[in-house]
């Protein structure tokens, strides 16, 4: 599975670009796997200050509602509406044209908290055998 | 050997072939049961346009056989069985004394006294127990689920399927009949909105039978079928589940259910308190509804009209071949008319919806 260099990821399975301060979000290659098809998007408007940890958005497949979580806080300034049309973007290109908000952070510091993509591969690979 | 712990979900006969196929797993009722292969969109696709074949061994399957068999289950079933033929089938709800369903099940009439009924797997011991309480002496009640499997062949294609890996014989084969095949029998009922057969043989028999039904449905485009498929093509065809749109507490002319009883019958368990219920008219009543807003409704979300609780959601789910919205909720009996307009509260907002009458999907021809 592909876990790019340039992002920090969650134990959520959210993915955040790791340098800069207006970043984008979205869920993992492992996150889409799981979810299956996605047929449903709900974003969060702009403007909107979520908290790291907290739902800020929510993905659903045919049988199920998933929340997404802020992998950091700040501000919402961007939000990829182009997915609540074309939700399956979301399978088809989780680290591109699939991403879901863009946040202004207000704690970069907080990215410090967050798993490599080699840490998080080893997340994965451990989780995998429960 | 390994320990089984009971709190495990139990594993269907052809869980390891489930495995080979890349199916991805999941607990439904106790079960653990394909949830889907490659997708729920294809494979809601295929049993559409093409055919699908489900492994639906969870289910239970109830004999009741020998002198007066007929004339209990005349006693204690809402609809007529005498004019049911040998190798003919029914499909009712099993109804207790308040007029509540007990479950939902098929009764296949496979002899004078001999009658084979299928029934959710969540309920074959309480639907087991109801019958073993009520037969009279001559009359057995025996419990084949553990023994039996059931297939599932539906789609378009599912006859030509059928009769290219069995033979002709089940081509004529009509709507809610069955015949015997292989310790067991073949129905052409189904629980998807299309054409299909329900395959009923031993546990023993049940992997030669899949396997021939790949071998010859492959080149027609067949594909495996999860639960997940099961339930949006069981939701768009408005067709009830246990658990969703029927329970203990619902009754038949709450569910919509009013064809599946017969009131000019003298007598069946609830019988009077459904009559009464049909001169006074019900309370509630279950509807289609399609949202307008983006949203998808699901299970317990509350329907709302005018900032008021009028209902709750029984089933609801994204639909593949439509891409809508949909559900089936219990609403107020004043505001069950289609074309009424509500809402279905979805974290805590309120999204536009419409009632809409059933099925979502009928098939053509």
């Amino acid at each position: 599975m592909n876990f790019p260099e340039n992002l920090r990821y969650t134990k959520t399975h959210e993915w955040i670009v790791a340098q800069g301060v207006k970043v984008k979000v979205g869920v993992t290659e492992y996150a889409q796997k799981e979810i299956s098809d996605v047929v449903f998007v709900e974003l969060p408007k702009k403007g909107l200050v979520v908290q790291q940890g907290k739902t800020a958005a929510v993905v659903e497949s045919v049988k199920a509602a998933f929340d997404i979580y802020a992998p950091a806080s700040g501000k919402v300034t961007d939000a990829n509406t182009t997915l609540e049309g074309n939700p399956g973007l979301v399978n088809q290109s989780p680290y591109g044209d699939g991403w879901m908000f863009e946040l202004e952070l207000s704690n970069p510091a907080e990215l410090n908290t967050l798993m490599t993509a080699q840490q998080y591969g080893e997340f994965i690979h451990q989780s995998a055998k429960h | 050997m390994t320990m089984t712990l009971d709190t495990e979900p139990r594993k269907l006969s052809l869980h390891e072939e489930h495995l080979r196929k890349g199916a991805r797993m999941g607990d439904f009722g106790g079960w653990l049961v394909p949830l889907f292969y490659t997708s729920i969109m294809e494979e809601h696709a295929a049993v559409r346009t093409k055919a699908g074949l489900f492994d639906i061994s969870h289910m239970g399957e109830i004999l009741v056989e020998g002198p007066g068999a007929l004339d209990f289950l005349e006693k204690n079933l809402p609809r007529r069985i005498a004019p049911v033929k040998q190798d003919q089938a029914i499909y009712m709800p099993l109804v207790n004394d308040q007029g509540g369903m007990v479950d939902d099940i098929i009764v296949y009439r496979r002899g004078d006294d001999r009658f084979m009924i299928i029934v959710n797997a969540g309920n074959i011991e309480k639907d087991f127990n109801w019958f073993k309480a009520r037969a009279p002496k001559h009359v057995t009640v025996t419990d084949l689920s553990e023994s039996m499997g059931l297939l599932a062949l539906q789609g378009p294609l599912a006859m030509q399927i059928l009769c290219e890996g069995f033979g002709a014989y089940y081509r004529d084969l009509k709507r809610f009949h069955c015949r015997s095949f292989e310790e067991g029998m073949i129905g052409r009922t189904g629980y998807t909105g299309e054409d299909g057969y329900e395959i009923m043989v031993p546990k023993t028999k049940l992997k030669a039978v899949w396997d021939v039904i790949f071998r010859v449905g492959e080149k027609h485009g067949l594909l495996p079928i999860g639960f997940g498929a099961r339930d949006t093509l069981r939701l768009e065809a408005a067709m009830p589940l246990y658990g969703h749109e029927l329970n203990d507490e619902i009754t038949p002319l709450e569910a919509d259910l009013g064809w599946a009883i017969d009131l000019t019958k003298e007598s069946f368990p609830g019988s009077d308190v459904l009559k009464k219920q049909k001169q006074t008219g019900i309370t509630k009543k279950r509807i289609g509804f399609e949202m307008v807003d983006r949203g998808i409704p699901r299970n317990g979300f509350e329907v709302q009209k005018n900032g008021q609780g009028i209902g709750t959601v029984a089933s609801g789910s994204f639909i593949p071949t439509t891409g809508k919205n949909i559900g089936m909720a219990f609403v107020t009996a004043s505001e069950a008319s289609p074309g009424n307009a509500i809402d279905i509260m979805i974290r805590g907002k309120a999204v536009k919806a419409v009632v809409v009458s059933l099925p979502f999907y009928r098939r053509k021809g």
